[in-house]
């Protein structure tokens, strides 16, 4: 049979990383087609060479039997092929149809044709039977209508292949499932889709075949009756996975921190509103909500990074709402950013100098009063190292030379190490492959299982449902309510995520 | 009344270079490259139309030769910034300095010293001299400044209503999108610095063919960063930058009359400070800015430099 | 897991290969820079080797034009160290040249306007003075850059032409020299200038060893303190640093003000170690030679001296290569020029060095 995509021997080098080796991969027509792996597995990167962003070292591309010479994203628009990647590539400053018609615009001479641009979405979604607003700001509307956008600027181009990165990082439950049906309506259609993702309830639910990458090479391609997730989950990493930690019984109950009736606002426009809720020791809060929905501003409340504008956070009995950072940290606030290249680390400081980072006015590092105590700062780094196996173990190093898990490890020893009460750690797991997933889901646990709490902020929902003792969901800055573990299903979450699901479109 | 049309006439005439430098660095902003290297530019376009004037006897053969300075040191920049992945701000810098280095000696080489003999200009527009009522005064302008007020409403008209411009509207935002998009964002990127380099060129010959009739060190003397300041404060449209370029011109016009009429009997040292307080008053201003291209001053290398 | 080591491994290989390229990228940009600058002698008729050449034995060739390098190295050094304090703020300070112009004001009035001190005292409070008018004088556009968010180096090179301008009133107007030969400030007093290490007619002063002091004591300072870790951290990543709970605003202004005042200093030291007054011509872009030094040695004041002294034999040199050989100093702008260009595209460069990793 003709097959729509036919990718065959592809291999990708970067520098000292071999990202895609010796990569075949055949796709039916109109069917969906689920690429999986874990972090790093190269799906992303192979997407990208069939996309034309990069050129492959080895290896050739076939679409519907004709071979494809790809040497720009161009060359893959003429030959059908349409990408929507993981961060969108919108423009928030200028309306649907402008986005959707950039790169062929409707013009009368050098004039470009704005109601021209309009009317042609109009007929595109229609053809699909899609729903999106041609002449509102992309500024304004919603995450899932956004994607929608982009699907419509494949389809506008007349893009008969279409690769979804990772298309459902960003939704609800509620708009996974609309995708699904958008989905379902473009195979009918005709269409081909190609999904990268790692989630693999959506994988079971959305895709017709499965292809399972692991350490940039191709494992197996299976059809969705033929497997399950354990199967797939085996495939993907090749050996038993053990995440979420052991959770063992303790005797830890009081109140650690407390917010009461907090609000905030971030370059004028509010980010959380009235949010009330307690942590305990010995206890894991997980934090659930879409990107954007206040996660991260509640971490960074709690750290002291952003200020409140009303309310109170009362801290072992004290009100710490006027603390600053540093103070936090000492009362014993440990935190793990999102962003662990541009909050976390400093890429170009070595790997002992990282470790200090935040802590370096504690007495033990200083001596004199205002120099620094060399000998007592490397052997505790060294101890740190070997604790948490950062490698390479050595101190000396920039921490810019290690891979994002160890990177990941020297934030996380750094923050352990200040011996916290409570640990706020936001999307910890990141982009890291699972060896370094279990490693940093094993330390909270255990941190949890002596007495202190933490404060769990990700979008995986899986995650959070894993590891939480209790799970609060926040949507547009809204706490939308807190659910003891026990009582926690996916359904009633993915509700509260979407702002308790009666308006799935509703801006984040 | 007529005091007040000359002193008018006066900021027409010091706004001009501000304007058109401004226009060139606004497109060469839209499309996310800063340009710290305006002054350089024009140093480049006063000193290569004076050179042209002079060589070919024809003030109109000299602005071309500006717009050529112009477009040589807007085509260095343009390969470090855009091409090399090189720092727009240090890249802007180098620039000016080298273009000052480079005019200077080149005005030693040629013409014996810092500064050159006078040469044919344009200073005067006698097409209007006819008109009416008005034609005495508006032939005193420089056909440059009309050109000026032309590229102006054709600015405006290409960024605002053009494909092109919502192509550059949209790579100043995110170079990304566009890419995926399937433009070349680096031709964009290149077109932009060259219309600067051309403008920032043009505004240069102006002031030496257009303002004066000759050529010495230090004339341009940090119009090139008015400029830089004017699209900033003009919050990047062509309108604004006339505005912010209007309103620095008219404390260079009182600045330059209390110097020739020595009424204040202040040093001309000091007079001539002004201009310089005028446009970091300016600066210092609470003014919204929000149309700042979000990926300005990026740098977005072709991946096949990345390693 | 495997893999994981393997890249780890590489890296560090890596790492030996990078550190090589460290050291020869800064030669190598100063060698392409004075290639670029060649052709435009070339163009000019003449023959750039001779002209190096000439340029060479004009810095080193006899001890008195040893001398005289190092002598103009001295505000060139003072200038490095002031953008390499501001880039270990996270900012960069090219008012240099305005500031240093305040500093030699400051420097004159204290050194003209104090009689019957005796000499150290003197010197000591005309060094303050320098230091305190150039830091007055960086202190605007840093307030301005911190509390109203306006551009840093719009505001520090409009600054800098104010400078120039005021430097004109003063020398020529406000505080002139009743009855010198050429155009400048009136001289200051015998116990104000500075004491000579070697006399004539060498006349190289103790500006020298400030220049090494200075050098060691901010090594020191940000390699062995906590605020110099706590600077050097918001310098390298703001963000992070302030998530480290430093106060970022602080250190990148302490970082700007204690930057603004070397520049004066580097200005007070030309006014009482060489001049005995103030000129209008008292710096040709000294305090723009620091951004290329300070970029290429790293940002280490040690490296920054041995920069320093280059430049120094550079602004000396091109006096002989105009004489002898016809070449208009104008060359050593061009020179710079050209090497912040080159540095400018430090990147691409080294893309292209990479030649060999980028063929396997």
């Amino acid at each position: 049979m003709e097959y729509a995509v036919e990718m065959c021997h592809i291999t990708k080098r970067f520098q000292s990383v071999l990202a895609n080796d010796d990569i075949s991969l055949r796709v039916k027509p109109g069917t969906v087609h689920a690429i999986i792996g874990e972090n790093g597995a190269g799906k992303t990167t192979l997407m990208n060479v069939l996309y034309g962003l990069y050129k492959p070292d080895a290896g050739q591309i076939f679409t519907f039997g004709q071979e494809r010479n790809l040497k720009s994203a161009t060359d893959a628009i003429a030959c059908g092929i349409g990408m929507v990647h993981q961060h969108f590539t919108l423009l928030p400053r200028l309306s649907v149809a402008d986005n959707v018609v950039l790169g062929c615009e409707p013009k009368r001479g050098l004039r470009y044709d704005r109601s021209a641009a309009i009317e042609r979405v109009g007929q595109v979604c229609s053809k699909y039977g899609m729903q999106v607003e041609p002449e509102r700001m992309i500024s304004e509307i919603s995450l899932g209508m956004q994607q929608r956008v982009e699907i419509v600027k494949t389809l506008y181009r007349g893009a008969n292949i279409i690769i979804l990165d990772e298309p459902t990082a960003v939704l609800t439950p509620q708009e996974i499932d609309e995708l699904g049906k958008t989905l379902e309506q473009l195979k009918n259609k005709g269409k081909t889709i190609l999904i990268i993702t790692h989630k693999l309830e959506e994988v079971m639910a959305f895709s017709d075949d499965i292809t399972v990458l692991r350490n940039g090479r191709h494992v197996v391609t299976v059809s969705k009756d033929e497997t399950d997730i354990p199967s797939l989950t085996g495939y993907m990493v090749g050996r038993e996975v053990h995440l979420g930690g052991t959770k063992q019984e303790h005797p830890f109950t009081e109140e650690l921190l407390e917010l009461q009736d907090v609000s905030c606002s971030r370059d004028g426009r509010p980010v959380l509103s009235h949010i009330s809720l307690k942590v305990n020791r010995g206890e894991i809060l997980g934090i659930a909500g879409i990107d954007g929905s206040g996660q991260t501003e509640l971490t960074e409340l709690i750290a002291g990074i952003l200020p409140c504008d009303s309310g109170t956070v009362t801290y072992q009995g004290n009100d710490i709402t006027r603390r600053s950072i540093a103070e936090r940290k000492k009362d014993g606030i440990g935190f793990v950013p999102q962003d662990r290249h541009r909050h976390g680390l400093i890429l170009d400081f070595s790997v002992e100098e990282n470790l200090l980072l935040g802590l370096q006015r504690e007495p033990r590092y200083i001596q004199h009063g205002f120099l620094q105590n060399r000998k007592e700062i490397h052997a505790v780094a060294k101890e740190r190292i070997e604790a948490y196996d950062v490698r390479p173990a050595d101190s000396g190093a920039k921490a810019s030379q290690l891979s994002g898990g160890n990177q990941q490890k020297i934030i996380i020893a750094r923050e352990m190490g200040n011996k916290p009460q409570i640990m706020v750690a936001d999307q910890p797991t990141r982009g890291l492959d699972i060896g370094a997933i279990e490693a940093i889901h094993h330390t909270l646990v255990q941190h949890r299982n002596s007495g202190g709490a933490v404060v769990l902020a990700s979008l995986e929902l899986d995650e959070v449902m894993i590891l939480s003792d209790r799970i609060a969901v926040m949507y547009a800055g809204r706490l939308m309510g807190i659910l003891p573990a026990a009582q926690a299903t996916r359904e009633k979450i993915g509700l509260m995520m979407a702002g308790v699901g009666d308006a799935p479109e509703v801006k984040p | 009344m007529d005091e007040i049309l000359s002193l008018l006439l006066s900021v027409i005439r010091l706004c001009t270079p501000i304007f058109i430098a401004g226009l060139g660095n606004m497109f060469c902003e839209r499309v996310g490259v800063l340009n710290l290297g305006a002054e350089g530019m024009m140093i480049s376009g006063a000193f290569m139309a004076v050179l042209g004037s002079f060589l070919t006897g024809s003030a109109w053969c000299g602005v071309l030769f500006g717009l050529a300075g112009g477009m040589i040191a807007g085509a260095i920049h343009a390969l470090i910034c855009v091409e090399f992945g090189g720092l727009h701000a240090i890249s802007g810098l180098g620039l000016t300095i080298f273009c000052r280095g480079v005019a200077k000696f080149m005005c030693v080489a040629v013409f014996g010293s810092t500064y050159s003999p006078n040469v044919q200009a344009i200073q005067t527009t006698e097409l209007f001299a006819g008109v009416p009522v008005v034609g005495q005064w508006l032939k005193q302008l420089s056909p440059l400044v009309y050109l000026a007020i032309i590229l102006g409403f054709l600015a405006h008209y290409v960024i605002f209503h053009t494909t092109f411009g919502l192509r550059v509207r949209a790579l100043g935002d995110n170079p990304r999108a566009v890419e995926t998009a399937g433009i070349d964002v680096w031709k964009m990127r290149f077109i932009g610095v060259f219309i600067c380099g051309l403008l920032c060129g043009l505004a240069g010959a102006y002031m030496g063919l257009g303002q004066l009739d000759r050529y010495f060190d230090g004339m341009i003397s940090g119009k090139g960063m008015i400029a830089v300041i004017a699209v900033k404060m003009g919050n990047w449209t062509p309108i604004g930058i006339a505005g912010t370029a209007l309103l620095l011109g008219i404390f260079d016009a009182i600045q330059l009359k209390l110097q020739i009429s020595n009424t204040l009997n202040l040093s001309p040292e000091m007079l001539a400070m002004v201009p310089y307080l005028a446009g970091i008053a300016v600066l210092c201003m609470k003014k919204k800015q929000d149309g700042r291209p979000m990926a300005l001053d990026t740098i977005y290398l072709r991946n096949r430099y990345k390693f | 897991m495997k893999e994981m080591d393997t890249k780890q491994i590489k890296a560090f290989r890596g790492i030996g290969r990078k550190q090589v390229m460290d050291i020869i990228m800064p030669f190598f940009l100063v060698f392409l820079a004075f290639l670029l600058s060649s052709i435009w002698i070339t163009f000019m008729g003449k023959n750039p080797l001779e002209a190096f050449a000439t340029l060479f034995r004009g810095a080193f060739g006899s001890a008195t034009s040893f001398a005289n390098t190092i002598k103009k190295s001295v505000p060139i050094a003072f200038c490095s160290f002031a953008v390499i304090v501001s880039m270990k703020g996270n900012a960069f300070n090219i008012g240099a040249e305005g500031q240093l112009i305040c500093g030699a004001i400051g420097a004159t009035l204290a050194g003209a306007l104090f009689r019957g001190l005796p000499a150290p005292l003197h010197i000591f409070l005309c060094i303050v003075a320098s230091a305190l008018f150039g830091m007055l004088f960086g202190l605007f556009p840093t307030m301005m850059h911190r509390f109203r968010g306006v551009d840093l180096l719009v505001i520090f090179l409009l600054m800098n032409n104010v400078a120039e301008y005021f430097l004109q009133y003063f020398v020529l107007d406000l505080f002139k020299s009743q009855n010198a030969l050429v155009p400048s400030s009136r001289a200051i007093e015998k116990t104000a200038e500075l004491p000579y290490l070697i006399g004539p007619p060498y006349r190289m002063t103790i500006a020298i060893i400030l220049v090494l002091i200075c050098a060691v004591v901010l090594t020191w300072f940000f390699n062995r303190t906590v605020a110099g870790y706590e600077m050097r951290a918001v310098g390298q990543n703001r963000q992070a640093a302030r998530y480290a709970g430093i106060p970022i605003g602080r250190y990148t202004t302490m970082a700007l003000l204690l930057s603004a005042m070397l520049a004066g200093i580097a200005g007070g030291l030309e006014v009482l170690g060489n001049y005995h007054c103030l000129y209008t011509e008292i710096s040709p872009g000294f305090g723009y030679d620091g951004i290329p030094i300070a970029l290429l040695c790293n940002a280490n004041p040690l490296l920054a001296v041995i920069g320093s002294v280059a430049f120094g034999a550079l602004r000396n040199g091109s006096l002989a290569m105009q004489a002898k050989v016809g070449i208009s100093s104008e060359i050593v702008n061009v020179i710079q020029g050209s090497l912040i260009l080159v540095i400018a595209s430090n990147y691409f460069i080294r893309y292209l060095l990479n030649w060999r990793r980028r063929a396997k």
